[in-house]
């Protein structure tokens, strides 16, 4: 491997990596710790263990009607963002398009242009256009915000796909539509596969978006405020604890699918 | 016979560059027919457009007596092999290959059984399930063949299949693509920019050159009859004689060149007498002597070079008019070495007129 600044101490690379590691995982070891704790609030030390709050967590209604709702926001999202981005990033990458860039910038804004904006103007729109907050809006939030990495993921594995692919299915006989579904799709599976797990986790982990949009029903980071709001207590962490490793065990999951099936 | 493939008229320019020029070309049947040129010279041009990839400007293409050059690639009953193959990458070599059939409507019990008489026409049964990604380069270049056979078109079109291959491979493939070509019968249609594959594997090869045909015609009469210094010089080593055309004298042009009235086959050509013309020689239809001989016209020099290439050795001659011959020679009978005075010959018909 090369060895950028040579010169530069080995140990004060790593020693930072490491301080980087622990104010990245220590919080979240905290957190974690604290929901096995035996008392009704939140400090240390911790001097009886339980799972007590994990099983009130389980049998919160509210906790699960909030997680279905999320769950469902999310699978919305990610079935519109993924039809709207293939579609966006197929026009970009087709012959002859004027102004490919300018409507490539157009449909990465919504990445860069900050939540609370974005929340804001989407509550006026919808104002205006006298749509109601709630489920509606929400999707329509956090489709938007979802689209660009949609986009990006699959115009970056279009950018590889060798151009006589589709060449050779119209050969063999497949009309445009056929080849489209028979081997271009199938080419993009993995950039599919990451960009629907970037659509689920940004959803699911949105609170600007939907606190502007939502309506009387809360979503999963809507219940937590509301409960934190409330007072600190065990049960928070052990939402939080759950939420972590379902959506890190996502995460880490498709990285490792989209790592694999690349060709 | 009909022509199975003819292109009438058939012009293709992209903005002011003429890619194909007024092409005509009539393909028999049954042939392995190379489009042999340098890059740019528009084979490939040809090729895409009776594929359906490439509309012409203008002018008509023929399959089978019918007028096909505005139908799409998928309503063609022709085939391509890809350059670098384009294998589908999330297919098995058994899918890859059935492709077409599938897109045909044929039953699956059919497909299968046909997909894989074509892999065992290839030695491939056993890579059947194996993804592209696990085969190597001269096994993809079956698969791709057999998924282009599949579907059984009229014509097999063949876009220079061989350039990705080392040279040993190379050669095997050329051969191996000769007879599944005799054995299945097919016409096929091969572009390649390499003379020795053209040669090689060809019936017929037409010689493309800025978008024209130069020559057409079967490798052995490319080969000892070029019709220009174009075709002379891409297809093997050549040496031009030109000079003043003194006299035509039965079939045979007398050409003043290096102090020598010299002789060359007019090659159907009908120079004007007192014209400078040109004519090509083989490098190894040249005898090279220590002495003048008697009974024949000969040409003195001074070998300048002289390099062993295992089955014969590459003699450069100097002429006295300063240019420079070359000539192979069997490296066993040669005793001549570098710095000799020698005297070249040869028989009348090897040397022939060109075109210009």
């Amino acid at each position: 491997m090369r060895s950028y600044f040579s010169d530069f101490p080995k140990t004060a690379l790593q020693a930072s990596y490491w301080l980087f590691v622990i104010y990245l995982l220590l919080p979240l070891a905290l957190m974690m710790a604290i929901s096995f704790k035996d008392a009704n609030f939140v400090a240390f030390p911790i001097d009886k263990w339980t799972l007590k709050w994990y099983a009130q967590v389980l049998q919160d209604k509210q906790f699960l009607e909030a997680c279905l709702y999320s769950i469902f926001i999310a699978v919305m999202t990610t079935l519109f963002a993924t039809i709207i981005g293939v579609w966006i990033a197929l026009l970009i990458s087709a012959e002859g398009i004027m102004a490919r860039s300018v409507i490539f910038a157009l449909a990465c804004l919504p990445a860069v242009v900050p939540g609370l904006i974005n929340a804001i103007s989407l509550r006026i729109f919808i104002r205006v256009l006298d749509i109601p907050t709630g489920t509606g809006a929400i999707i329509l939030g956090h489709t938007v915000h979802a689209v660009p990495f949609v986009v990006i993921m699959v115009l970056t594995r279009l950018r590889s796909m060798p151009n006589n692919l589709v060449d050779a299915a119209r050969d063999l006989g497949a009309d445009s539509f056929v080849a489209f579904m028979r081997v271009t799709l199938p080419y993009l599976v993995p950039a599919l596969a990451g960009g629907m797990v970037f659509c689920v986790l940004t959803s699911i982990d949105d609170f600007v978006r939907t606190f502007f949009l939502g309506g009387y029903q809360t979503t999963l980071p809507m219940l937590i405020f509301a409960k934190v709001q409330g007072g600190m207590s065990p049960e928070i962490n052990a939402m939080a604890t759950l939420v972590l490793i379902v959506t890190a065990a996502i995460g880490l999951y498709a990285e490792h699918f989209t790592r694999r099936s690349r060709m | 016979m009909q022509p199975v493939v003819h292109f009438r008229n058939v012009n293709k320019s992209y903005g002011s560059s003429l890619a194909v020029d007024n092409l005509d070309l009539a393909i028999e049947p049954g042939q392995f027919v190379t489009l042999l040129g340098p890059s740019g010279c528009g084979k490939s041009t040809t090729l895409r457009m009776l594929g359906g990839f490439e509309t012409p400007t203008s002018g008509e293409i023929f399959l089978d007596g019918q007028e096909i050059s505005k139908l799409p690639p998928n309503k063609r009953n022709v085939n391509i092999v890809f350059q670098d193959y384009a294998l589908f990458p999330h297919l098995n070599v058994r899918r890859n290959v059935a492709f077409g059939l599938e897109l045909k409507g044929m039953a699956s019990d059919a497909i299968h059984k046909r997909t894989m008489e074509l892999l065992s026409l290839v030695k491939l049964t056993d890579f059947a399930e194996r993804m592209p990604g696990q085969l190597s380069g001269g096994q993809r270049q079956r698969v791709a063949l057999m998924r282009a056979l599949a579907p059984n078109p009229n014509v097999l079109l063949l876009d220079e299949p061989l350039s990705a291959l080392d040279a040993k491979l190379r050669q095997q493939m050329q051969i191996e693509l000769k007879s599944i070509q005799k054995t299945t019968g097919k016409t096929f249609i091969f572009v390649t920019h390499d003379q020795e594959e053209a040669l090689t594997m060809s019936d017929v090869v037409v010689v493309m050159n800025a978008g024209r045909i130069e020559q057409m015609g079967d490798p052995h009469t490319l080969y000892a009859k070029p019709r220009s210094r174009f075709v002379a010089n891409f297809i093997g080593e050549t040496n031009f004689i030109e000079g003043r055309l003194k006299a035509i004298d039965g079939g045979l042009a007398a050409i003043e060149w290096n102090g020598s009235v010299v002789h060359a086959n007019l090659n159907g050509q009908s120079p004007s007498v007192g014209n400078t013309v040109a004519a090509a020689l083989r490098p190894e239809a040249i005898s090279v002597l220590s002495q003048k001989p008697s009974n024949t016209i000969a040409v003195s020099g001074r070998i300048t070079q002289s390099i062993f290439k295992g089955d014969h050795t590459s003699l450069t001659i100097s002429l006295n008019n300063g240019q420079s011959v070359v000539a192979q020679l069997d490296p066993v009978a040669l005793s001549a070495v570098t710095g000799d005075d020698v005297w070249l010959t040869w028989r009348e018909n090897d040397a022939v007129v060109l075109a210009d």
